[in-house]
């Protein structure tokens, strides 16, 4: 040990070449008490949960040699998505575990502290501002709502609804071969702008909607352009509950997509997360 | 479900979807992407998450990998009691 002085966060990093991998913060009191029942695997294979407390806050963390969590190793191993995908899942399983059953504050993968002091140190430099986000977390979870749009339903929906595409369909049932050609051309640009104004609308209430029965909401990037069988994904938001609140807010979704689906409009819920989305403040 | 994790797809009928490709995915955009970031002695940038995630769309259109890293998760879940205080929380 080469440390001289008495204090303790000025430990030198752990020599044995480990460190600890951090998932979320939560209350002591709270944390300590789930750790008394059974826990998930950790990240890492047989290692243990830890809990690092100080005052009111404490870091759920496991062990994790460095030779694959250092940073030149993490970035490497990053570039095999089977690593990466399994190692996230477990991250996500540790979370959800503490997530369900007090207030947590979800970290982001790949969070690693050379030993407890600089955990502890952390805990102690962001106490107000992380016992403020359990605080609004509390009782509350994450839930996704994906907007899927069926391209097919709803052209051929919009073309039902605008008397202009009905009037244009009707005059080019009636015009001469050429005059048909130009107009159908220009059905065809008018379906695709009224469909478009139609998606803006429909995500548009669903917000405005669901937001009324939840703590705050953020729109998110699309990962990928995805066509499903329930159509291509238009848009993706997660929502802040209330636990208490779930079943309106399920309600009023399940409503909104009731007199959606004409359009070829459905809603999809994921959920419950542990708060990712509304983690910072 | 042993796990709180529930999807459904609501429309004229509420059903629960398939959820293997599409959670597996969403799973991985809150775990890399989102939650708090802390400053701590390593952390990755968001920059290499969009590189990860070049990658990840590949792993999840391979139904093979895919189903390795859910099993892995079935796996954790079954190391969890379903106790009942479970479903009182997330509920």
């Amino acid at each position: 040990m080469e440390s001289s002085k008495p204090n303790s966060r000025e430990t030198p990093n752990r020599t044995d070449g480990t460190g600890y991998y951090v998932y979320c913060i939560a209350d002591s009191l709270a944390a300590q008490e789930i750790v008394q029942g059974p826990v998930p695997k950790a990240i890492e294979e047989n290692v243990a949960l830890e809990l690092i407390t100080r005052n009111s806050l404490t870091a759920v963390v496991s062990v994790v040699p460095l030779s694959e969590f250092g940073e030149d190793a993490l970035e490497s191993r990053l570039t095999d998505a089977t690593w990466t995908a399994i190692h996230a899942m477990r991250h996500e399983q540790v979370v959800e575990h503490f997530a369900s059953r007090t207030s947590v504050v979800p970290l982001r993968f790949g969070t690693i502290y050379m030993d407890s002091a600089g955990i502890e140190q952390m805990l102690g430099e962001n106490e107000k501002k992380l016992s403020e986000i359990v605080e609004r977390l509390r009782g509350r979870v994450e839930w996704g709502v994906n907007i899927y749009c069926n391209r097919q339903t709803l052209m051929d929906n919009i073309t039902n609804l605008s008397p202009r595409l009905r009037q244009m369909r009707e005059e080019a049932k009636e015009a001469s071969p050429g005059q048909a050609y130009l107009l159908q051309k220009k059905i065809e640009t008018q379906r695709a702008d009224e469909a478009k104004v139609e998606i803006a609308r429909a995500v548009d209430d669903i917000e405005q909607v669901l937001n009324q029965h939840s703590d705050g909401s953020t729109k998110l990037r699309i990962l990928k352009v995805e066509t499903t069988e329930h159509g291509e994904l238009k848009a993706k938001f997660a929502f802040l509950v209330l636990k208490a609140e779930f079943e309106s807010f399920r309600n009023a979704a399940e409503e909104l997509a009731q007199t959606m689906e004409q359009s070829g409009i459905r809603i999809e819920l994921t959920g419950p997360w542990p708060a990712y989305n509304f983690a910072s403040d | 479900m042993s796990s709180p994790f529930e999807q459904v797809m609501i429309g004229s009928d509420v059903e629960l979807s398939d959820e293997a490709e599409l959670s597996l995915l969403e799973t991985l955009d809150h775990v890399l992407n989102k939650g708090l970031v802390i400053a701590g002695e390593i952390t990755i940038s968001v920059a290499d998450v969009d590189l990860i995630f070049l990658s990840l769309n590949v792993l999840v259109s391979s139904v093979e990998k895919a189903n390795e890293v859910l099993r892995e998760r079935a796996r954790g879940n079954l190391a969890e009691l379903k106790s009942s205080h479970d479903t009182a929380e997330s509920q």
